[in-house]
């Protein structure tokens, strides 16, 4: 990470063991984590100091995280709040969409799931605007408006939904994106499916960019997901 | 609010005509009543002139009746008919010219008996014709008009009452009926609120102390009884959740830190994955079903747009393993709906079509509008249903024997009809030659609402 000042994480969890793995976690992305146990201690800690990243839990002592979002935006919070929350059906995790929170991951989680979900958050803190209509990758080129690719003067030929799973891949490039984040933003799907049909899809857009590149342009990470690296030199 | 056909409006008209019959009943009878004592009282008067008339006739016979009755005709009472004639029907006295036609006289003597009806220039009469011993024709009569008269007006009487009795009656009804389909109205509001889904819907204000008042206090009693488990079973999931998530998270996080064994590990996290989404799909099934008909949640949704998209996430998978599969989606279909249920139906259908079929076997969905609905079609020319399994089919933990191989835990169509139900859709299983074909026919989205 290049950031100067470490962002800051405020964990919102009664359980010690989950709170300590989400600690771990955010500290593994660069962050410094700031532990609560409770509903009120989280809402107080969030008025009290500015955070990049908040996570909260639903079944606190004291009340659900995804009422506290209204609250945290009335004091005025900019945070992105990510709710992690042992209600992890669809239906849980779209209403917690709906009322404002920026992720929804359910537990059990995977410590390598919630790393991409808070890198992926931070940077979007990062990020002030991308309206770009041109994103580059060394000789990688992705227009926005005319939906193309380009790969030097070679076109890559993309069906929509490849392309909007490019898109999204570009915009965290460098990370590890994993196939229930793609499923929740190409495809709007909140369940998980029993079959990994995501990965058929990434194999296609991976052998249609490799064909023209003659390099591996989206690798295969350790755990459960792809890192979108054009200018990665080695194999998959 | 609505009078026509309103139970209470009716039995208020029946019995208004019941007592609108009684009363017109009663005036009949009186009115049978006075017309026989006016009757009554023109004979007295007919028979007290007759008995005058008999009084003079027996001092002095035609002489003296003569008499009378040249007196009496020059009082001008045109109510009385007076008229005395000789055997040649010449007029001795009286104030008629001539003998009234129609009218016979019958035998001797002054009895008042045998009064006879007769009109003459256009006023009904009542009198009595004699021939006198030696051929003298006599008559008395009196005009009916004044009893006629009376008699009219009783009528006239009789009619304005029945109209303001018809007319207070069926203002008497419509206020009690809109009085009475005013509370049952609150209380059929109240209804209607509760099974479009709002059970935390009440009646305001206080409960008046009679049989309305019970009634809306009873409904509260339920709807409280109603809200109370709806609210239990939607904590117990939560709790079930809860619980269950808790403890696997530790498991979760103490397994990512165990190295140098990643293929156990990852075993293990496939087996807790499996694990929930089992206990998802049992939690999805039951709160799909409780919320069966319920309206809040659900929203306008394309369903072909939905199709397609779910079919496009699934025919790389199917062509990869060989199928070949295909879609003919009708376009805009718009359903009521829950769009991340509804996927999940059509994912669980392509899913096990995938699942079951082998190389070079078929998928095809389609989506169509028929005069029922719009018709969700999957059907695959895979190895189709065990016929033992058809009537178990949607049950929970359904699993063919000879399908052990194949992953899964028989919960897939049971979230399917599940879903199914909760959006009023209808499941049905065509026959077709080889394989299994499913259909889903869902009511449309009235687009004007």
């Amino acid at each position: 990470m290049t950031h100067a000042i470490a962002p800051c994480i405020l964990i919102v969890e009664d359980d010690p063991d989950t709170a300590e793995a989400m600690a771990q976690a955010a500290c593994d992305v660069g962050a410094d984590p700031v532990v609560r146990c409770s509903y009120a201690g989280g809402l107080a800690a969030a008025a009290g100091a500015e955070f990049a990243v908040i996570m909260f839990d639903r079944m606190l002592p004291g009340g659900d995280g995804v009422d506290a979002i209204a609250k945290l935006r009335a004091a005025g919070s900019t945070a992105l709040v990510m709710v992690v929350s042992a209600l992890g059906r669809a239906a849980n995790k779209i209403e917690g969409l709906e009322k404002g929170a920026d992720d929804y991951l359910a537990k059990p989680f995977d410590p390598d799931e919630l790393r991409a979900r808070l890198r992926a958050l931070l940077r979007r803190k990062a990020m002030v605007a991308l309206d770009n209509d041109v994103m580059v990758f060394g000789d990688l080129e992705i227009r926005l408006k005319a939906r193309t690719v380009h790969i030097g003067q070679a076109h890559v030929a993309l069906s929509p939904k490849e392309f909007e799973l490019i898109t999204y891949f570009a915009r965290n490039a460098g990370e590890t994106v994993t196939r229930m984040q793609l499923l929740e933003h190409v495809w709007n799907l909140h369940f998980d499916p029993q079959t990994n049909v995501v990965d058929v899809h990434v194999g296609r857009l991976r052998r249609k960019l490799e064909a023209v590149a003659g390099r591996a342009v989206i690798h295969t990470a350790r755990g459960q997901g792809y890192v979108f690296d054009p200018q990665r030199e080695g194999a998959a | 609010m609505r009078l026509r056909g309103s139970a209470s409006l009716r039995v208020t008209l029946l019995v208004a005509s019941g007592i609108i019959l009684l009363s017109l009943g009663a005036m009949a009878l009186q009115y049978r009543v006075t017309a026989r004592s006016l009757d009554a009282r023109q004979a007295e008067i007919l028979s007290a002139d007759l008995e005058a008339f008999a009084a003079f006739y027996e001092q002095r016979r035609i002489v003296a009746l003569r008499q009378a009755i040249a007196f009496r005709a020059q009082s001008h009472d045109v109510q009385a008919l007076y008229l005395l004639q000789d055997r040649h029907g010449s007029v001795l006295a009286g104030n008629l010219t001539t003998w009234p036609p129609g009218v016979t006289p019958t035998d001797a003597g002054f009895s008042p008996e045998g009064a006879q009806h007769f009109r003459l220039s256009g006023v009904d009469y009542i009198g009595v014709a004699r021939a006198l011993p030696g051929g003298f024709p006599f008559l008395v009569a009196r005009a009916r008009t004044a009893t006629q008269a009376t008699l009219a007006d009783l009528r006239r009487l009789i009619g304005w009452v029945t109209l303001g009795l018809i007319a207070a009656s069926l203002l008497a009804g419509g206020w009690v009926a809109r009085a009475v389909l005013g509370r049952i109205g609150r209380i059929n509001a109240l209804a209607d609120r509760v099974a479009a889904g709002d059970l935390t819907a009440r009646l305001p204000g206080p409960r008046s102390a009679d049989e309305f008042g019970t009634l809306e206090a009873h409904v509260h009693n339920m709807l409280d009884r109603i809200e109370a488990l709806n609210r239990a079973t939607s904590r117990l999931s939560d709790t079930i959740a809860h619980e269950l998530r808790t403890p696997l998270n530790r498991i979760q996080q103490k397994l990512s830190r165990i190295k140098g064994q990643e293929q156990a590990v990852s075993d293990i996290q496939a087996e807790m994955r499996a694990t929930i989404r089992i206990f998802d799909a049992l939690l999805d099934i039951s709160s799909a079903e409780a919320a069966k008909g319920q309206r809040p949640g659900l929203v306008p949704v394309n369903l072909s747009v939905l199709a397609g998209e779910v079919f496009e996430l699934y025919a790389p998978l199917a062509e990869d393993r060989g199928l070949s599969c295909t879609a003919q989606i009708a376009p805009d279909l718009m359903v009521l709906g829950e769009r991340s249920l509804l996927a999940q139906m059509v994912s669980n259908l392509l899913d096990n079509a995938i699942k079951f079929c082998r190389p070079g076997d078929a998928i095809h969905l389609s989506l169509c509008q028929d005069a029922g609905g719009h018709v969700l079609r999957v059907a695959d020319t895979g190895p189709g249903l065990p016929e033992d399994l058809r009537a178990s089919l949607f049950e929970r933990f359904t699993r063919a024997p000879r399908d052990q191989a194949v992953a899964g835990h028989g919960l897939g169509l049971a979230l399917v009809q599940a879903i199914a139900t909760r959006h009023g859709a209808k499941l049905s299983l065509p026959g077709t030659d080889k394989g299994f074909a499913i259909k889903i026919t869902c009511p449309k989205l009235d687009q004007t609402e």
